[in-house]
């Protein structure tokens, strides 16, 4: 393998290690914050699951970032991945709350503009129109949980302390599945855009299991989402706690699941399959924004509890920063890869 | 790491026993100081008197080492880490009042007021009424942690006594200043009948708080 193309991939290590210190946060954030549960083993389960996701599921959404544009030129994968994570950058600077998953999209976007390859509309609609969706069954998934689990623990009349004990291993365990759900379908934010250039040969670990090369490729980046939760998802929990909502383990137990079933919901590859085949309207498989999925689930809680208690300052920021981040991405792109090609003399895309 | 978290489910299991022993306290602090107070009016400072008297000494001594083992074990083993201050909160409460029926009884065994016959009536109305409210409190301090929805019942009917023992201690305290009494008697009589009323108001607050700390505890 070429040593050049680590430092290509650099790049999509570093939004790999951002998404991992950021959006680790949707996870288990309220659980760390509200001292349910503490930090380093939550995060080590996290690191582990996300890893675990990416390796065995992210291949549906990383083929519909394909689809949208096979950036066939390793310098090209670098720049469309480093201008998503300084568009995510600079927005966040701002103060907006950022989708990685947005700016990715805009960036590749950029760099079909740049090599004057056509966007397919189709498949880009289908992205724009999930970023509507997304929240909205986050929300939708978040009362129905919330209105369940309300009469259950009605029904049940546990003690305030088994409660207690039962919220917190249920905490660790949608932890596990929601950190799942975003390594299967966050991981083609993070190294899509290099699939296409991929020179790894298949691992063999043991006699039982074979990872293909774009498997290979989804660990190392998962391994950067994973140092990115285990070295610096502290430092944002801590700083941006439950700034949208207070939220109590309950809540925020509901929350991370609805995140997590939205997440696995856009990047199953049996559960689309199975849909189609029962000629049932399917989701398409996109990677998602677990921030929006998060705020949908927040925003479902709350319009549930009447309305009460939501920031509605920071719902106009984020919704804000929906529109900035794509479009910024794709401006950065376009601007860097004319630098690179012309500058720098590389070639950033493959004619044909 | 299996051995740690069936201890934490062990000590969980611990803790809701003491927190359920904290109100049986209660309850049974207002049984026997109701009995104390019967016994008191019929016989004075008796022999009966000393005995039930120390059982109330006892509960409320009992009552202060479980507050303080809840307490330790609240932060010892990091639970309810959200709702820790309000649970704190209601068991220091039910503390005080266990506390006010000790005092209360240790009053009438030290100064032995003479209670005219013509108001013991009305006092017992009184006695009977506070002790009713504890008790409610109690119970309505106990759904907090299982059975919140019933909370409100209860707490209806604490509101309901506490009103009740305000206007019996008001019409007493009336009796007894418009009686014939010295004054020195008139005041001991007052202070006393007052200290008992205020048994009703402190379950009042622990009430006030519990719907707080209800409306907190609802997801």
């Amino acid at each position: 393998m070429d040593l050049s193309y680590l430092f290509y991939l650099s790049s999509g290590l570093f939004l790999g290690w951002s998404l991992g210190a950021n959006d680790a946060a949707n996870i288990f954030g309220t659980a760390v914050g509200s001292r349910m549960v503490k930090f380093t083993p939550i995060a080590v389960i996290a690191a582990v699951f996300v890893v675990l996701g990416a390796v065995f599921g992210g291949a549906g959404a990383s083929e519909t970032l394909g689809s949208l544009g096979a950036v066939n030129a390793l310098a090209g994968s670098f720049m469309v991945a480093l201008s998503a994570a300084l568009a995510v950058y600079l927005v966040l600077r701002m103060g907006v709350t950022v989708s990685t998953s947005q700016a990715i999209v805009g960036a590749i976007v950029g760099w079909n503009f740049y090599a004057g390859k056509p966007t397919d509309l189709g498949v880009l609609s289908e992205i724009v129109a999930t970023w509507g969706f997304c929240p909205l069954i986050s929300g939708v998934t978040a009362i129905i949980l919330y209105l369940g689990l309300k009469k259950l623990l009605k029904c049940m009349n546990l003690h305030l302390l088994t409660q207690d004990q039962l919220t917190r291993c249920s905490l660790i365990i949608t932890a596990a599945v929601g950190a799942y759900a975003l390594g299967a379908n966050n991981i083609a934010n993070v190294v899509g855009v290099f699939v296409e250039s991929c020179p790894f040969k298949p691992l063999k670990i043991g006699s039982l299991l074979t990872l293909n090369p774009e498997q290979v490729l989804f660990l190392l980046g998962s391994l950067a989402v994973g140092v990115g939760i285990l070295t610096y998802s502290k430092k944002v929990i801590m700083t941006i706690g439950n700034n949208l909502m207070k939220m109590s383990p309950m809540i925020a137990l509901i929350v991370v699941l609805s995140q997590a079933i939205v997440l696995l919901l856009f990047s199953s590859v049996s559960l689309h399959d199975f849909l189609e085949k029962n000629s049932l309207p399917a989701l398409p498989l996109v990677p998602v924004s677990s921030t929006q999925a998060v705020i949908g689930a927040i925003l479902g809680i709350g319009l549930v509890k009447g309305g009460r208690g939501i920031n509605w300052n920071i719902v106009r920021k984020i919704v804000c920063g929906w529109v900035m981040a794509p479009i910024v991405a794709l401006s950065l792109c376009f601007i860097c890869l004319f630098f690179l090609e012309n500058v720098f003399n590389m070639t950033v895309y493959l004619p044909g | 790491m299996f051995n740690i978290k069936l201890s934490v489910f062990s000590a969980t299991r611990e803790l809701e026993q003491k927190i359920d022993a904290m109100h049986d306290k209660i309850i049974e602090c207002s049984m026997y100081f109701k009995e104390a107070i019967d016994t008191f009016l019929k016989e004075k400072r008796s022999q009966n008197y000393r005995r039930i008297s120390k059982k109330i000494k006892n509960i409320e001594r009992q009552a202060d080492d479980l507050r303080r083992e809840i307490e330790s074990s609240l932060y010892i083993h990091n639970l309810i880490p959200d709702l820790r201050a309000d649970v704190l909160q209601m068991i220091e409460n039910i503390d005080k009042v266990i506390n006010e029926f000790d005092e209360v009884a240790h009053k009438f065994y030290i100064e032995q007021p003479d209670i005219p016959v013509q108001y013991q009536a009305k006092f017992k109305k009184l006695i009977g009424e506070v002790s009713e409210c504890a008790e409610n409190m109690a119970i309505s301090s106990r759904a907090f942690f299982r059975d919140f929805a019933t909370v409100r019942d209860y707490a209806k009917k604490v509101y309901f006594l506490e009103h009740e023992s305000d206007k019996t201690w008001a019409s007493l305290k009336q009796d007894v200043f418009d009686s014939d009494m010295e004054l020195a008697h008139k005041i001991q009589l007052n202070t006393l009948i007052g200290d008992v009323a205020d048994i009703a108001d402190r379950a009042e607050d622990c009430i006030d708080a519990v719907l707080i700390f209800t409306i907190k505890r609802d997801i």
